[in-house]
This record gives structure tokens, sequence and C-alpha cells, in this order.
């Protein structure tokens, strides 16, 4: 089931284009990486202040106000510009197993993101003890490995 | 400059690790995300210059409380990225990619020296504001655009095949 389901997409007629098309896939991957260190910064930002570090004189709450939309479009151009990537190398990505381990992280980082996280970084400061710097630890250690399965994806396969 | 390169090839020490199966996945992996650190951490800052976003943090909170994350990724960045051009010299001798963003990152350190040791120590004047210095905001967009430039370029390292015309005319590998 899954597995014809990922012939399907190597065989879109987007597909073949992406792989003829030789500026295509360079073109892409290098929008999918600027999208990539938008995210990185945006989410550091609120996980270091999570831990107690970087920009310690102004509250969690309002950095993560304010970072959250650069969190959310820049995750959305992820997700735009990685699907061409995946539709075009479907069975390189479905007998790959660092990209099923990357699938899986990112929705447990994504569930993560936007319950516990949001959760304490929005809570008043000093009320919920450790959890701050225990979901901070979490959320990057999450993200990191999501990357490193990405570039292991290129790599390994 | 070749004849550097060339050297570089032949040490024992570059074959081993050209030769060794996990040295490149390793590098290169730490290489993007000690890039995600550094560049990311960054274009916050940029950010926060050209006035999109951060608006009310103070201007000097970020170099003080952020730039020594920015600094340890980019010190990683360095060392990997190093390593990596010891490892295959002669891959990225000819590559147009490679010197591009070399160039780029010059550039990109010198115009950070410049806003440092000029534009920034007004700052106290502008520090709380919101009325960001056209000078600041100038810094803080072609930084954005060349440390852009820099992480496409690095990208672009892995496709020998689509070089400039011009470039493969000067025919630099032969």
């Amino acid at each position: 089931m899954t597995q014809s389901f990922f012939e399907w997409m190597q065989g879109l007629s987007f597909s073949a284009w992406m792989l003829e098309e030789t500026w295509a896939s360079p073109i892409i991957q290098c929008m999918h990486l600027l999208a990539l260190v938008a995210f990185a910064g945006a989410v550091l930002v609120v996980d270091m202040r999570l831990l107690g570090r970087g920009l310690i004189k102004t509250s969690t709450a309002r950095l993560a106000r304010e970072l959250d939309r650069w969190m959310i479009w820049s995750f959305v151009a992820l997700f735009v510009t990685g699907a061409p990537q995946v539709l075009s190398t479907a069975l390189k990505q479905y007998y790959s197993p660092f990209f099923w381990w990357k699938m899986q992280i990112i929705v447990i980082g994504l569930v993560f993101t936007f319950t516990i996280r949001r959760r304490v970084a929005f809570a008043e400061e000093g009320t919920l003890g450790h959890w701050p710097k225990v979901v901070g630890v979490l959320s990057i250690g999450i993200w990191t490995s999501v990357s490193v399965w990405a570039r292991l994806i290129g790599l390994l396969s | 400059m070749r004849s550097a390169f060339e050297w570089v090839d032949a040490l024992p020490s570059s074959i081993a690790l050209r030769e060794s199966l996990n040295a490149y996945p390793t590098l290169l992996t730490t290489h993007v995300v000690s890039m995600c650190l550094f560049a990311g951490l960054i274009a916050f800052w940029d950010m926060r210059l050209v006035g999109l976003t951060l608006r009310k943090v103070p201007v000097s909170n970020i170099p003080t409380r952020l730039f020594p994350w920015a600094l340890t990724g980019y010190g990683i960045n360095l060392i990997t990225g190093g390593l990596l051009l010891y490892s295959q010299p002669m891959r990225y001798y000819d590559n147009f990619y490679f010197w591009a963003k070399m160039a780029l990152m010059a550039v990109a350190g010198f115009n950070m020296l410049w806003f440092h040791y000029a534009t920034y120590k007004s700052v106290q004047a502008w520090d709380q504001g919101r009325e960001i210095p056209m000078s600041a905001r100038l810094a803080g967009v072609v930084s954005l655009v060349l440390w852009a430039g820099v992480v496409v370029t690095g990208r672009m390292m892995a496709y020998a095949g689509l070089m400039p015309e011009w470039w493969n005319n000067l025919n630099i590998g032969a």
C-alpha cells in the first residue's frame, strides 16, 4: 500500500520534470536550506530563552509570540520546498530508514511544539520550575535530529 | 595556488580523511547543524536591524546575549568546513561555487567589522527606540543577502555540472 503510493509519486509527470529540469532540484534545495535557517533561528531564540540563556531581558512569552509566525511560515516554506524533493526521489526516500525517522520525528516535533512547548513558553515566568529547561533541551534535540536525518538521507541512502 | 591544493591533496591525513567511510557524512552533517546555529541567529539579528522582527528587544541585547552562541556555531562551521576542504581539496579547486562562497564570506565578514566599528558605536542613541539609522538597516540587509548567498553557494558546490559557462572557459582545473 505505502510502497505503491511512493511508486505513484515517483511516476508523476511533475517528478519526471523535476528530474529532467537541470535547475529545478538545486533551486528548490537552496530554498529549502534558507527556510531551514529561518526555522532554526526562530526556534533557537525561544529555546535558548527557555534554557535561561540568550535574550533573558525579554520574557519568553513575548519572544515566543513574536517569533511564532516566523517559525510557522518558515516551516510552511520547508514543507513546500521539501515536498517536490520527496516526489522526485520518492522510491529513494521510501527505502531510506533516515527518511522514515525524519518523518516520525517531524510529527513528534510538531505535536510537541504546538502543545507542551507552546504552553510552557506562554506560561507566567517562574511558575513551572525546571520544566522550561527540559522543554528547551527537548525542542533543540528534536529539531536537531530532524536536520541530521535529513542530511543523511542524501548521503547514506 | 593549484600546487598548494595538490600538496594538501597528497598528504596522508587528507587521503585518510577522504577514504574514511564515516568522516564525510559526519563532517557534512555537523557543518549543516552548526550552520543552523550560526546563520539562524545571525538572520534574526539582521532582521532586528532591518526592523522586521524582535522590535521590542533592545538592539544591544542581541550581540551580548546571542553572539557567543552564534560564534560557537561559526567556529564549528569553520572547523568542519576546513576539514571538508582538507579532505578533498582538488574537488573544490575548480569549483566556481566554492570560490564564490569564500568571496561572499569575506565580504560578509568585512560588512560585520565595518558595522561593528562604525555604525554600532552609536547604538546607545537608537537602542530602545524603533528608529534604527539607515546605515544600520543597510548593514542588516547587506548581511542577510550575503549570508543567504553563502548558504546558497555552499549547497551549489555539490553541483559540479552547473558551473557558469565563462567559468568553465577559464579551464582552471586543467
